[in-house]
């Protein structure tokens, strides 16, 4: 019965994938200018070049040949040009991409480690001050406009205490070739003498853009965990749990925590596009090289096919993000089981 | 001695005061209201109340201080900026920018999503999964990133991103609505009602619509707190409001190069944002606490 609802959902995705790329493809004409320098991304094609393009997309067929064309093309991995750079704009996506899922990556985790744990105070001492302190501190860093708060946390550490530097991945000191494109532990395959003192920098780099993303999405996991936590502590089934005579931690994790992580994961997902959103934000102002640093460049540059993929990828990863939460929200939780399948 | 009472006090009340009562407990709730009233007078009539012309530069006071700083200028309340333009004055206008403009366009998105909303409740089989499933294709882009995306293909600019933030926002309103229908037409009343001989349009306009504004209010709340955001955001990339106007997003990233020499130019215009947004936020919490204590009664 299981299969029955993965398909449903496989099937979902695909439709979601089949209209992504509709929209990626009309973008290459509803952007001002040529379709054809759009889509390829050579800003001037001489005579003998422009017959072949006009061929290889089919510029002169109707829209649907077109698009399937531009369909073989992204899955060729052919994806044009960046007009700004004249370089593949799928191999700079390979540069940038990385980077910005460390941030996030990092992000997450700092929230989980903080967010769950306190979320749970919160709703266990929903009276007392403590409590009280912490949703107040939630509701507040809530409202935060990231590009404000990240400016302030740099006004602090970095110009008043000098303590992390303000901008990029890594002092340019270090050479550290990409393998993974994930920093950290590019820097341990290295093999450079360096390695301990680039590992330092690269972290002293990574503290205040991690810390300033993962406002959001703490403040977002201690609401979520806190709420649910407050439902599950109410239910019978707890009460039952309590009149076995279970002490109460192990009412907490085994019965109380396991159930109210479901809708928080839940909304993970639900978060993760606002997450990514934010993670291009921080990017600018940390002049962290992630794909949001490149895409905000692309769009101050009219850098239409770098536009196209970065919003193609940007898309593809929240989209997977958010079906593969829920597929692992349905098989975890036997009630939404039981829904998917009736 | 208790009066004896047939029926419980509290069903006495209609269910607006019940609301009120219940929103009226909670103080940071109330407190939040009070300044959101505060906000939309400033924003209505604060080109009225600024005491210099928001871009009236003045070359003889260039990058003042606040007033209580030793070197400030009593006549400059909260100093100026690094053309001489007094602060407190952008500042009040930009109230009309950031928080007005987002209520209108957060009101724009509820009319359509309402519109929408209803459609896609009402309808059923092919057309309502047809709905959904471009429903979650919407939901999953995140608002921000449309709103990007709109403004490149429109052109930054200020109308361009009052359209591109309705259409972003329209997604989560008509979700929420339909939600909303589609739980209301599971009630016995309705029920009730259709079999009473009602067509479809009126089980709307005079069972669910009016079951369903509390619902209403709690998006529009939350709709209305990502718009400031949004329109912030946009404003500070350049992809908003452009140069001269005294958005506070801009004013933010106007102020960026003077990071080292005031620092309060980032910090004024940042804070607004926050106390905007916290008292939107405020708001949208205590309602949604009360709207659960009435349903609870």
């Amino acid at each position: 019965m299981i299969w029955h609802y993965l398909i449903r959902r496989l099937f979902l995705l695909s439709f979601v994938f089949f209209a992504l790329t509709c929209f990626a493809f009309s973008l290459g004409h509803l952007f001002p200018g040529d379709p054809l320098v759009n889509f390829s991304g050579i800003s001037q094609p001489d005579d003998e070049l422009m017959p072949v393009l006009v061929q290889q997309y089919r510029l002169d067929d109707g829209y649907l040949q077109q698009y399937i064309a531009f369909l073989q093309r992204i899955l060729q991995g052919d994806w044009g040009l960046s007009l700004a750079s004249q370089q593949p704009v799928l191999h700079e996506l390979k540069l940038v991409f990385p980077a910005t899922l460390e941030l996030v990556a990092y992000a997450l985790l700092i929230s989980f480690v903080l967010g769950v744990p306190l979320g749970l105070l919160a709703a266990i001492k929903a009276n007392h001050w403590s409590g009280r302190a912490i949703s107040t501190i939630a509701l507040l860093g809530y409202s935060l406009p990231i590009f404000w708060w990240a400016l302030l946390m740099i006004m602090l550490f970095s110009i008043g205490l000098g303590w992390f530097p303000t901008s990029g991945r890594i002092s340019v000191l270090y050479e550290i070739p990409a393998v993974t494109g994930f920093m950290l532990p590019d820097i341990l395959l290295s093999g450079q003498t360096y390695w301990q003192a680039a590992l330092q920098d690269a972290i002293r780099h990574l503290w205040l853009p991690a810390f300033v993303l993962a406002t959001y999405p703490t403040t977002v996991m201690i609401r979520f965990t806190r709420d649910a936590m407050l439902n599950v502590w109410q239910q019978s089934y707890i009460k039952t749990a309590r009149a076995k005579g279970l002490s109460r931690s192990q009412v907490l994790y085994r019965h109380g925590l396991r159930n109210a992580m479901l809708p928080v994961m839940r909304q993970l997902g639900l978060q993760f596009s606002t997450l990514v959103t934010l993670a291009m934000i921080s990017e600018l102002i940390f002049s962290w090289p992630g794909i949001g640093l490149w895409l905000l460049d692309s769009i101050n540059q009219r850098n239409y096919p770098a536009i196209q993929g970065g919003l193609l990828v940007i898309s593809s990863l929240v989209i997977l993000v958010n079906i593969l939460m829920d597929v692992l929200h349905t098989l975890f939780n036997p009630l939404a089981r039981k829904q998917a399948n009736g | 001695m208790a009066k004896f009472q047939w029926l419980h006090q509290k069903t006495e009340h209609g269910p607006l005061s019940q609301l009120w009562d219940s929103f009226r407990q909670q103080h940071a709730a109330v407190v939040g209201l009070m300044l959101f009233g505060f906000f939309s007078l400033i924003a209505l009539f604060g080109p009225l109340l600024t005491p210099y012309d928001p871009y009236l530069q003045n070359p003889d006071a260039l990058l003042l201080p606040p007033s209580w700083d030793d070197l400030g200028d009593v006549r400059y309340l909260l100093g100026t900026d690094d053309l001489g333009r007094d602060q407190l004055s952008r500042l009040i206008k930009g109230a009309s920018y950031t928080f007005g403009i987002a209520l209108v366009t957060a009101i724009g998105a509820l009319l359509f999503g309402l519109l929408l909303g209803v459609l896609a409740g009402m309808s059923k089989g092919f057309r309502a999964s047809a709905f959904n499933h471009v429903l979650d294709l919407a939901l999953t882009i995140p608002s921000l990133l449309l709103a990007i995306i709109i403004v490149a293909i429109l052109g930054p600019g200020l109308v361009n991103t009052i359209w591109a933030i309705m259409l972003a926002l329209l997604p989560q309103f008509v979700h929420g609505i339909r939600n909303t229908i589609l739980q209301q037409l599971e009630q016995e009343y309705v029920i009730a009602y259709r079999l009473d001989g009602a067509n479809n349009w009126q089980i709307l306009r005079y069972v669910i619509l009016p079951n369903t504004w509390e619902q209403l209010t709690v998006l529009f709340s939350m709709a209305l707190s990502t718009a400031i955001l949004d329109i912030a955001a946009l404003g500070f990339l350049g992809l908003g409001a452009q140069a001269p106007a005294a958005e506070w997003g801009l004013m933010v990233a106007d102020a960026l190069d003077l990071i080292y020499l005031s620092p309060w130019s980032i910090a004024l215009p940042g804070l607004l944002i926050f106390i905007a947004v916290l008292s939107v936020n405020l708001v949208s919490d205590g309602l949604r606490t009360a709207v659960r204590k009435r349903q609870e009664n």
